[in-house]
């Protein structure tokens, strides 16, 4: 793990172990803010800074602090950046601010957070650590994106504020409320499988330079869930 | 030193710094915020109140208490436009109660006509797509022109002559209620309202 390469922490954090299409971490706020795609940008984005900012403080401390006390050291990393976001959010980008309200606090209880604190930070050095925070946290805001896209489109019949399709649209309401959530993010993860398995056949294909032996590459989503 | 001490001093040290950092943003963005609030108001009330008005309303408030504008009772208050010394009117939030997810706050404007000059959501939780179109849509400037007697208080469902949305009735409903109420109180205080003193108001014995 600490062999690991700038690549490889840009693969990762964006596509092959993003934290909620690969890791499924961090349901709360993706389950809350994704009603519209600028939401999922903003969540995102404010996500990102805290994850910069905790990886790298992690890093940092990370030969000081007893293995026993970690855990609440890395929370009161976090919660003081979280709070130092909502704050400054609340100050310069006020509307975007009270757009998503209570789930800035909730960054704090986002396990995706302490989960690269925990996973990567706290073994790595600075530079690696803050550019795992960087692409994790852009990781983070894709799916975010991708999926407040998805429901924005399906649910009210818009994209990014602008209306697409015309008065003939029912738009589908369930996918603005909570199970529409799940059910947007199923299909996703759906697709993001189906990718992945097509890259992994080319990659196969492309090594043996003959026809691709059919992969069993698909991972009951329920095992990944919970 | 024992390994326990280490431990509490590590996270002790852990917290001083994050409560000295926490300290200094909060410092630094306490000015910022307490702006953006201030314009927020000043950009609601705008929209709300009549237009040409020659004052700062921000500057020019009394502050009343009264359960019909709120069931906690705290203070509102009351942002009076005028124009050369004359009362165009006076904005003021209500608060419903009864919203599908908690409270709602709705700045409402009257006229020393007590008639409705403009209604703005100004804080709600509804669910995004449906109750949030009262913020999303031009539902709200319904309201202008309304006076107690002049329109049917409710939403269609009711009786009323106030639209609700498909799938969203209680946000509606709510506004709708909270507004009369608004009015009502409007009605009965108008004088204490809308004269020139600054200082708070006693409740209303009833």
């Amino acid at each position: 793990m600490s062999g690991i390469t700038t690549k490889q922490i840009i693969e990762d954090g964006l596509w092959t172990n993003n934290p909620v299409f690969v890791q499924l971490l961090g349901m709360c706020p993706l389950l809350g803010v994704t009603t519209t795609a600028e939401n999922g940008i903003g969540m995102g984005l404010a996500s990102t800074g805290v994850l910069l900012g905790s990886n790298v403080v992690v890093s940092l401390v990370r030969n000081y602090i007893p293995t026993q006390v970690r855990i609440p050291s890395y929370i009161i990393i976090i919660a003081s950046f979280v709070t130092i976001i909502d704050l400054t959010m609340n100050a310069y980008v006020h509307d975007l601010h009270k757009t998503l309200g209570l789930f800035i606090p909730l960054i704090v209880v986002n396990c995706a957070i302490l989960g690269r604190a925990e996973a990567f930070a706290s073994k790595q050095n600075l530079s690696k650590a803050a550019l795992d925070g960087i692409f994790s946290g852009l990781g983070f805001t894709l799916s975010l994106f991708v999926l407040g896209g998805v429901r924005e489109l399906l649910g009210s019949g818009q994209f990014l504020g602008f209306t697409i399709f015309g008065e003939g649209f029912h738009p589908a309401i369930g996918f603005i409320l909570p199970p529409g959530a799940f059910i947007a993010l199923g299909f996703i993860l759906m697709v993001v499988k189906w990718i992945d398995q097509k890259r992994e056949e080319a990659a196969e294909r492309r090594e043996a330079n003959q026809p691709p032996v059919p992969t069993d590459a698909s991972q009951p989503e329920g095992a990944a869930a919970s | 030193m024992p390994e326990f001490i280490k431990m509490g001093v590590t996270l002790m040290i852990v917290g001083a710094v994050a409560t000295a950092v926490l300290a200094a943003t909060e410092m630094v963005t306490r000015e910022p915020i307490k702006e953006a609030k201030r314009l927020e108001i000043l950009r609601a009330l705008t929209q709300v109140l009549p237009e040409g008005f020659d004052n700062a309303p921000d500057n020019d408030t009394v502050q009343m208490i009264d359960k019909r504008l709120n069931r906690k009772e705290t203070p509102v208050t009351f942002y009076r436009a005028r124009k050369s010394g004359s009362t165009l009117g006076a904005a003021f939030v209500v608060t419903a109660p009864d919203g599908y997810s908690g409270d709602i706050d709705i700045m409402i404007a009257v006229n020393p006509q007590e008639i409705l000059t403009g209604v703005q959501v100004v804080a709600h939780k509804e669910t995004p797509g449906l109750g949030d179109k009262v913020v999303l849509t031009d539902w709200p400037d319904k309201f202008r022109g309304k006076t107690l007697d002049n329109a049917k208080w409710g939403v269609k469902k009711d009786g009323g002559e106030f639209d609700q949305f498909a799938g969203a009735t209680i946000t509606p409903r709510a506004i709708v209620a909270a507004v009369k109420r608004g009015l009502e109180m409007f009605k009965d205080h108008k004088e204490s309202i809308l004269s020139p003193r600054t200082e708070a108001v006693p409740p209303a014995k009833k």
